[in-house]
């Protein structure tokens, strides 16, 4: 079949698990017959190469004029086995807060199965070039503390982490309050009125009903009592341990106990006001892809993979993967009789077959979460050296859990969200469930930390710094693991908790968790409104 | 009963008297919590239950109706009883449905175990949606100890009750129902469940149950799907519920049936589906797996006991049998074979470092299962020879525990020598069947493999007890004398004649009889023909005419060419022989010649009688697994006699729990209950306690403590001891109503409740104690001093209702005698219980003499009792202690002389002068989670470190004996010193103590499973034959304790049909005691698994490390992620680092609970052992992951450790 065109020899490139510059693919495409030139570079660039550079093909075009040598077909791709797709409705648009409903779109027929045929094919029905222009692209990241591990496990890092979170924290709410030492407010006199900002120590319920809540900082606890029938009472229910959290009150007559008149979270405020990227590009958010599990949606993945191919997709640039790409090893006990990829570095293999799928000119962010190969205890660093080099289609940047991505100025807080099960758990349905998982998102928002509780669900890895800390406000917080899909706005910053690409397993089904499987978020980085693809 | 027996049991109770007097006597002095001795005597089980409630009338309306119905059916007598208030003085109907489902629990648990007054909180009304009202039984964790029946009996009565006082059914709501489902596959993976209910089985249930279950939360892990329910009050598990449900009405259903059926008051027509299986929406598809289930509870059903353990493995067997039915039929058109049991590998599950496998599941060379009850045995034990005990490197003692794959899950190891010991290859090349535990110890250092590990005794009671088929039959020499006794020989003459030894008679005759009679060749010369198969058989043949006769002095001697293939095959059917450099040599080797069909000639050739093709299409094909993998029917063709399976079946098993018998110690250990706070240090040392303050202005030994406040009623004083200070008047305690400050009176039940404020009222107060004083006038009061002892430990606080504490000067005693003290009061000593049914006056360590004076006159043969090696019967309450109990007792026995003398001024009691004068003193015993005592007679002393009584005693207290342990006490020390007022009020605190004793042993009121235990000196042929057919075991009649119930005869005539030499033959201690680091330990273990043919080492270590090793890695990773602090000074523990960094209470160090050093403590050698022993690629990619992860904690990554290379 011929070749024509940037968009194909991309398209190639990618099916054969290379990037490319776009000297590289602009040299190709002016060749006579970009063809045979496409052949002999993918041919004679190693294995190893990730991005293939004008360099690349310079080095082989040159070499080609002076000797000619045979050219190989190309050949199939390991992961060309899955099933193909229905030939209509791989995809289904979604506008924000409405179900799934109507195809709105059609790839077209599709006859092949093997993903790089695939997404050839898929072109050809769609037929375009990526709308952007690569120049326009622009990605930081912030925060990520891979190889940046300090901590050796002693006490003292403990501490070091529990004062800078006071520290960090402490910092937002200082305006607010004209807050004191705990030491030096024991020695008050009873009636003064109060202020401190501290971790929450302790929250108890006395026999009356009423709410004690110690608060506690690098000089001591001291305890405020919320009575039952203040205003502030409904705040407690939202409270989690070891959350910073500011206080005033008065002063009990032995100055043993503060009466609490209000309180403070370090919160977004209400003046903030989200960026916004400079021209129409949008960012898929997903997570959770569980490759190597018995319930992992191929077809879902590939479908989504291939619409990434087509038209409709222009506008998607960036890919942002928020944790758990496979199944992992030893997650759970027996967990190998579930596994249909029992060798982890085999899975790691599968995914990044599954990730070639994806067009080759989109900028890929990953971080690691509780199912991948990395420590569990959070903050979780990126992937290892080997790990890297297995995944390494497209050449993704991956960063750690947790981690901020600057995309054209939209600034996203990745983390992959366990412990949004421990505030599920600890707080009332009606402000945090699995149904509204965003709606717990909004209180790590509030809280300005995105795993506040210690000691419970969630590890901690004692470092230095608080890596967990909100330090600035995002312009989009996105968090996967409880695979339920999930987004809001809370102070007008977008929170969006993607689903998964896993059917619901047994264990989810013990317990009565209905997963979102195979849903894609597409967040639209100049307005951040949402689409919800669903490709199941 | 025999005269005999009331004599006996009157000599118990006169001796129980006399301890008693001098106990209510010494009490009276009004130094204990109560002036009278707190144990009251339970004569039989209705006593027993009315103590254990409390209920009065229990016991007199138990004693009407169990001569006319069953247990159960009068539980259910007893609730229309409660209903119309002829029982139990209730107001509320609650109450009265609360009163039923208790007594009905302590009825079926006979009046033992805690479960009926710690296992249900309490039975309340609540409303439906419709405004009706129904019952809600709240269980808690300690119902476990009910067992399966008692916990589903109790809901039924519970239905049975609201019937009768008229209150609705309850309605369940969707979302309740679906939290039933969700909470018991919480509970089954955090704690687990014997049984566990399918989802769909739990909801059936749930939806139809008439009453609520209930019950407290038992753990941290809380349910994540149906949260905060209206009635529901936890979002954690509730345990309770959770054994209710399921390993209650799910597995014994049709036990309820068998009653819901005559009940008009209830209606439970759900019953039959959920035995059906016919619960399921879509039937159909599920029959299958329904029917499976049917058939498991069916075989509970006729089980008819609550023994879980057996229930478990019910229904594995029940699929078992159905396969081999299948396959049998299957494979029916290719080939024959024998029936052989299913293999089952749930007994490795949970394997840990340092217990080793002794063999895999049904494995060549492994234990080889041999019927019979050795005296020491039956009622969960095994017996294992002795020499295979030391030939396992020492890991199996007398008494330590094997978790087995058939016929039970556990077993208690007895040493027992008359079975066959082990056959080994020596470094030497010499292959040797070792029967002495002699020889064992000197060649153990040469064995190279161990070949087969000899036979396995396991008595018929078992697969009774655990309702599974049995297994076909070795071939030993008890079952071959019947064999050739229905050949028509006279075997009476032959076991006349001392010339022949019928065990082991010698080659001639053994050929001589297989020739001449129509009976198969002794199993001494019958070799391991099955697991060779059929070609191997005849190239074995075809070497062996091609050997030579040597003739020696010893006779002749078989020369083979040294080959693999022969090597093997003589490994395989385990003969003895020597392995040299370019031959084999065979002992005596006629009947393996003949067997083969091969014969000597007189000139010493060796000639074969046939070819390979003579085999029949029979024989050729006749195989276990595969056509021709057993040679059997080849050796019967071409051998002159017929052959039988010499060892068909083998029984996998690891080492369980080692054999324990050591004092009973809190930890730390406790002298007084007396309470000192922080005072004493972490020691809680009394005298440091004595001299601390605080600061230098506080007064040195003044320290604020929780204790109850006491008043005398004479004087008025305020103290916190039992008698006035003043006075010497009995004090009482002060109960104050915590609002109101008024003095409240507890009423005749017992509450202190203040009726205005209705709040219950407590004599609990912080008050500043003088310990030094204390401490001071208790050394004066017993007249001792300080030196008498090293360190005198009391406790931190009191963790009673009324914290009233335990005067010191006992304490001071029993630092003096070095014992403790247990939470009650008591001193214990914990020890394995093992059966024994006759003893020797010389294995006890006793004389005739002293068997005599207790009433033992004669030997099981009914001859005058002479010599100390003769056996006799052993009576059912007399306990045998191993020699550390024996000391223990001892210096118990001391303590309490001298707390007579010297705290209560009377006379001493035991004055034993060595440990022989122990014999005929009485003890207690008594085992976890049961309330009751069993007073028992020392009979004797043993070095095994365990318990040997009447498996009847150990019935008694409710235990069996698969390694489970339980403790005594001695008497006096029970009735001085226990009080109720000690135990802590808590769940459970009930537990343990021992609330009400039994004098006597009545049969019928006892865990029936020891009734399975059979008691003859001989199994029948019919038996054997029966067991190769795998026939259920109720089908062969062979006499059971049972069978004697309600007899004369029920105490007496236990017979055994293997003797043993020595109840404490092989290692005294279990390796696992006595190896050191737990590393050593599991190198013996591994060392072990490569020396065993029957284990496979690869598979131990997969398992240790994914059973130990990694759960240990994850969970301290875990913990040391999520863990507390703890300041270094004080102890205050913190839930999270203080960010003060030091201690907020007293400025100490603080520092981590979990360090790095516990965390990785295993990763290096678990990496090792995945390497070396070839575990699988996800094992080693587990602790890879494991490995980077402690790495990245535990590393700086811009400071890596670096090697010393480094610095070179």
């Amino acid at each position: 079949m011929p070749l024509e065109g940037p968009a194909r020899i991309v398209q190639q490139l990618t099916a054969h698990g290379y990037n490319a510059e776009r000297e590289a693919v602009t040299l190709l495409a002016s060749r006579p017959d970009p063809t045979q030139a496409l052949d002999r570079v993918l041919e004679n660039t190693p294995d190893e190469t990730l991005v293939i550079g004008a360099k690349d093909v310079e080095r082989v075009l040159d070499a080609e004029t002076e000797s000619t040598r045979e050219i190989a077909p190309p050949s199939e791709s390991k992961a060309g086995t899955s099933d193909s797709a229905p030939a209509t409705d791989t995809s289904r648009k979604t506008e924000i807060d409405t179900a799934g409903q109507d195809p709105t779109a059609s790839p077209g027929e599709r006859t092949t199965d093997s993903p790089g045929e695939a997404a050839v094919d898929a072109v050809e029905t769609g037929g375009f070039e990526r709308a952007g222009d690569r120049s326009q692209r622009d990605i930081a990241i912030r925060g990520d503390m891979t190889g940046e591990s300090t901590g050796t496990g002693e006490y003292r890092d403990f501490i070091a982490v529990f004062r800078d979170r006071l520290d960090k924290l402490s910092s937002k709410l200082s305006g607010r309050v004209n807050h004191r030492p705990a030491s030096s407010i024991e020695s008050m006199p009873g009636g003064s009125d109060v202020a401190m900002i501290g971790l929450v120590n302790d929250i108890r319920s006395t026999a009356s009903g009423h709410w004690l809540v110690e608060l506690e900082d690098t000089t001591g606890t001291f305890p405020f009592l919320v009575m039952k029938d203040r205003e502030y009472v409904d705040l407690v229910d939202e409270l989690l341990r070891d959350e910073v959290i500011a206080m005033e009150g008065t002063l009990a007559d032995d100055s043993g106990i503060a009466f609490v008149d209000s309180m403070y979270s370090p919160d977004v405020p209400r003046t903030h006001e989200p960026k916004t990227a400079d021209r129409h590009v949008e960012a898929a958010l997903i997570s959770d892809v569980h490759v190597g599990s018995d319930e992992f949606m191929a077809d879902a993945w590939n479908d989504f993979a291939d619409w990434l191919h087509t038209e409709e997709a222009q506008h998607v640039e960036y890919l942002c993967i928020a944790g758990d790409m496979v199944e992992g090893v030893g997650v759970y006990p027996n967990q190998d009789e579930e596994l249909d990829i029992i060798d982890i570095y085999e899975q790691y293999e599968a995914f990044n077959e599954y990730l070639k799928r994806v067009p080759g000119d989109l900028d890929i962010v990953m971080i690691p979460g509780n199912h991948d190969a990395v420590r569990l205890a959070e903050p979780q660093p990126g992937f290892n050296e080997e790990l890297r080099s297995i995944m390494s289609a497209h050449d993704p940047q991956i960063v750690s859990n947790p981690s901020t991505v600057e995309i054209e100025g939209v600034s996203i807080l990745m983390y992959h969200g366990v412990s949004l099960d421990e505030v599920i758990a600890e707080l009332p349905s009606e402000k945090a469930s699995y149904d509204e998982p965003h709606k717990a998102m909004y209180q790590l928002l509030k809280k300005r930390h995105v795993a506040p509780q210690f000691g419970g669900h969630t590890r901690l890895a004692p470092e230095e710094k608080d890596h967990l800390v909100m330090e600035s406000v995002p312009d989009i917080f996105h968090t996967g693991h409880v695979h339920k899909l999930g987004f809001g706005k809370y102070h007008d910053v977008l929170a969006i908790n993607s689903g998964c690409w896993q059917a619901q397993t047994d264990f989810q089904k013990s317990v009565n968790i209905d997963p979102d499987s195979g849903f894609a978020p597409i967040v639209d980085l100049s307005t951040l409104d949402v689409t919800v693809r669903k490709f199941s | 009963m025999r005269e005999v027996d009331e004599r006996y049991f009157e000599t118990l109770e006169a001796e129980l008297d006399d301890a008693f007097d001098v106990a209510e006597r010494a009490r009276s002095r009004g130094g204990d919590p109560e002036p009278e001795v707190e144990i009251p005597v339970a004569r039989d089980m209705a006593d027993r239950v009315e103590n254990i409630l409390g209920i009065e009338g229990v016991a007199e309306r138990v004693r009407e109706l169990e001569g006319e119905m069953s247990r159960e059916e009068a539980a259910l007598e007893l609730a229309v009883d409660f209903a119309e208030g002829r029982v139990g003085d209730y107001e509320t109907k609650a109450g009265k449905v609360e009163g039923a489902v208790r007594t009905a629990v302590a009825l079926l648990t006979e009046g033992v175990v805690a479960a009926p007054i710690e296992g249900i909180d309490r039975v309340e009304f609540l409303e439906n949606s419709d405004g009706s009202e129904f019952v809600n039984v709240y269980y808690a964790g300690p119902i476990r100890s009910a067992g399966g029946t008692a916990q589903a009996l109790s809901v039924l009565v519970a239905d049975y009750t609201r019937a009768l006082v008229g209150l609705e059914t309850y309605q369940a709501r969707d979302e309740e129902i679906e939290r039933y489902a969700e909470e018991i596959s919480l509970y089954d993976s955090e704690t687990g469940l014997q049984y566990t209910p399918k989802d769909k089985e739990t909801k059936f249930i749930a939806k139809h149950l008439p009453i609520m279950l209930d019950g407290e939360a038992t753990g941290d892990e809380e349910v994540s799907g149906f949260r905060d329910l209206e009635r529901v009050d936890t979002n954690s598990a509730r345990g309770g519920m959770c054994l209710v449900l399921a390993e209650g009405i799910a597995l014994k259903a049709p036990k309820i049936q068998r009653y819901t059926s005559q009940l008009d008051e209830v209606d439970w027509p759900w019953l039959q589906d959920l035995i059906d299986g016919t619960y399921y929406d879509d039937a159909d598809g599920e029959a299958d797996e329904a029917d499976g289930e049917d058939g498991a509870s069916n075989g509970n059903d006729g089980d008819g006991d609550e023994g879980g353990d057996g229930d478990e493995d019910d229904s594995s067997d029940d699929e078992a049998a159905t396969e081999s039915e299948d396959d049998a039929s299957v494979e029916a058109v290719d080939y024959d074979g024998p029936e052989r049991v299913e293999e089952s590998t749930k007994f490795l599950r949970d394997l840990i470092a340092g217990r080793p496998v002794f063999s895999h599941p049904c494995a060549e060379g492994g234990f080889r299962l041999r019927y019979g009850r050795a005296r020491n045995h039956g009622f969960a034990t095994a017996g294992v020879h002795p020499a295979a005990m030391h030939l396992l490197d020492d890991f199996l003692a007398t008494g330590t525990q094997i978790k087995t794959e058939r016929p039970g899950k556990a077993a208690g190891v007895v040493p027992v020598d008359s079975i066959e010991g082990p056959t080994v290859r020596l470094a030497n090349g010499d292959v040797r069947q070792i029967d002495d535990p002699e020889v064992a110890l000197e060649l153990r250092n040469g064995v190279e493999k161990i070949l087969d590990l000899g036979e396995y005794l396991v008595n018929y009671g078992e697969f009774v007890e655990n309702n599974h088929p049995l297994a076909p039959a070795s071939y030993v020499p008890e079952w071959w004398v019947q064999d050739l006794a229905a050949a028509g020989v006279d075997v009476q003459a032959l076991q006349d004649d001392p010339s022949i030894d019928l065990d082991h008679p010698t080659i001639e005759r053994a050929l001589e009889w297989a020739e001449t009679y129509d009976a198969p060749l002794h199993p001494a010369y019958t070799f391991l023909w099955h697991d060779l198969s059929v070609e191997a058989f005849c190239d074995l043949a075809a070497t062996v005419a091609a050997g030579r006769i040597e003739d020696t002095d010893a006779g002749p001697v078989l020369e083979l060419d040294h080959t693999d293939a022969t090597r093997d095959a003589l490994e395989t059917v385990v003969i003895e022989h020597r392995q040299r450099e370019d031959h084999i040599e065979i002992d005596d080797p006629r009947p393996f010649v003949r067997s083969l069909g091969c014969r000597i000639t007189k000139t010493g050739r060796i000639e074969r009688d046939w070819v390979d093709e003579d085999l029949s299409e029979h024989a050729r094909t006749w195989g276990t697994a595969e056509p021709g993998d057993n040679a059997v029917e080849a050796v019967t063709e071409v051998a002159p006699f017929e052959i039988r399976e010499r060892a068909p079946t083998r029984v996998g098993n690891r080492m369980g729990r080692p054999e324990k018998s050591e004092s009973r110690d809190m930890s730390p250990a406790v002298h007084t209950l007396f309470p000192i706070g922080e005072a004493g240090g972490a020691q809680r040392d009394v005298a440091k306690a004595g001299s601390h303050a605080d600061t230098m202005a506080d007064t040195p030994g003044v320290v604020e403590i929780q204790v109850g406040r006491t008043r005398c009623p004479e004087c008025d004083t305020e103290s916190y001891d039992h008698r006035c200070p003043e006075c010497d008047t009995r004090t009482e305690p002060d109960y104050r109503c915590p609002s109101c400050d008024e003095r409240i009176r507890p009423d005749e039940a017992g509450r202190v409740e203040c009726d205005r404020c209705e709040k219950t009222a407590t004599c609990v107060e912080p008050r500043p104690i003088d310990l030094n004083a204390a401490y001071r006038d208790a050394l004066e009061s017993v007249g001792e001093r300080e030196n008498a002892y090293d360190i005198l430990k009391g406790v931190k606080g009191l963790t009673s209702t009324d914290k009233l504490p335990e005067p010191i000067e006992k304490g001071i005693l029993r630092a003096k005698h070095d014992v403790s003290s247990f939470k009650d009061g008591t001193v214990r000593y914990d020890m394995t219980d093992l059966p024994v049914t006759s003893v020797r006056a010389s294995e006890l360590d006793v004389t005739v003499g002293q068997l005599e004076a207790l009433g033992y006159e004669e030997d099981i043969h009914g001859e005058p009792l002479a010599h100390e090696d003769q056996l006799v019967e052993l009576k059912v309450q007399d306990i045998v202690l191993s020699d550390g109990a024996a000391a223990h007792m001892l210096q118990t026995a001391d303590f309490i002389d001298d707390l007579l003398e010297q705290y209560y001024g009377l006379e001493p009691y035991y004055e034993l002068e060595g440990r022989d004068e122990l014999v005929g003193e009485l003890v207690f015993g008594m085992a976890p989670h049961t309330s009751a005592a069993t007073v028992g007679r020392v009979i004797g002393f043993t070095s095994a470190a365990v318990g040997y009584a009447h498996p009847y005693f150990h019935a008694a207290k409710r235990r069996n004996c698969d390694g489970d342990e339980d403790c005594v006490m001695l008497l006096l020390d029970g009735l001085l010193n226990f009080s109720k007022s000690f135990l802590p009020d808590k769940r459970g605190g009930r537990m343990d103590a021992p609330l009400v004793m039994s004098s006597r042993i009545d049969p019928s009121e006892i865990d029936d499973e020891a009734h399975n235990m059979d008691i003859v000196s001989q199994y029948p042929r019919e038996f054997y034959e029966a067991s190769l057919e795998m026939v259920d075991p109720g089908e062969v009649d062979i006499q059971i304790g049972e069978d004697t119930l309600g007899t004369d005869g029920e105490y007496t005539g236990f017979q055994h049909t293997h003797d043993t030499t020595d109840i404490a033959m092989g290692p005294d201690l279990s390796a696992y005691k006595t190896l050191g680091s737990m590393m050593d330990k599991m190198d013996a273990q591994l060392e072990i698994s490569r020396k065993l043919r029957a284990v496979d080492e690869t598979d131990v270590a997969e398992r240790v490390i994914e059973y130990h090793f990694l759960p240990d890695l994850i969970g301290n990773l875990r913990a040391f992620s999520r863990q507390e602090t703890r300041c270094l000074d004080c102890g205050e523990k913190f839930r999270r680092m203080p960010l003060t960094e030091v201690c907020r209470e007293c400025g100490g160090n603080v520092n981590l609970t979990v360090h790095e050093g516990s965390v990785n403590k295993y990763m290096d050698t678990a990496i090792q052992v995945a390497e070396e022993f070839g575990c699988r690629d996800y094992t080693k990619q587990r602790l890879e992951v494991l490995e980077t992860s402690l790495e990245s904690i535990f590393e700086n990554d811009k400071n890596k450790q670096s090697g010393i290379a480094d610095f070179m």
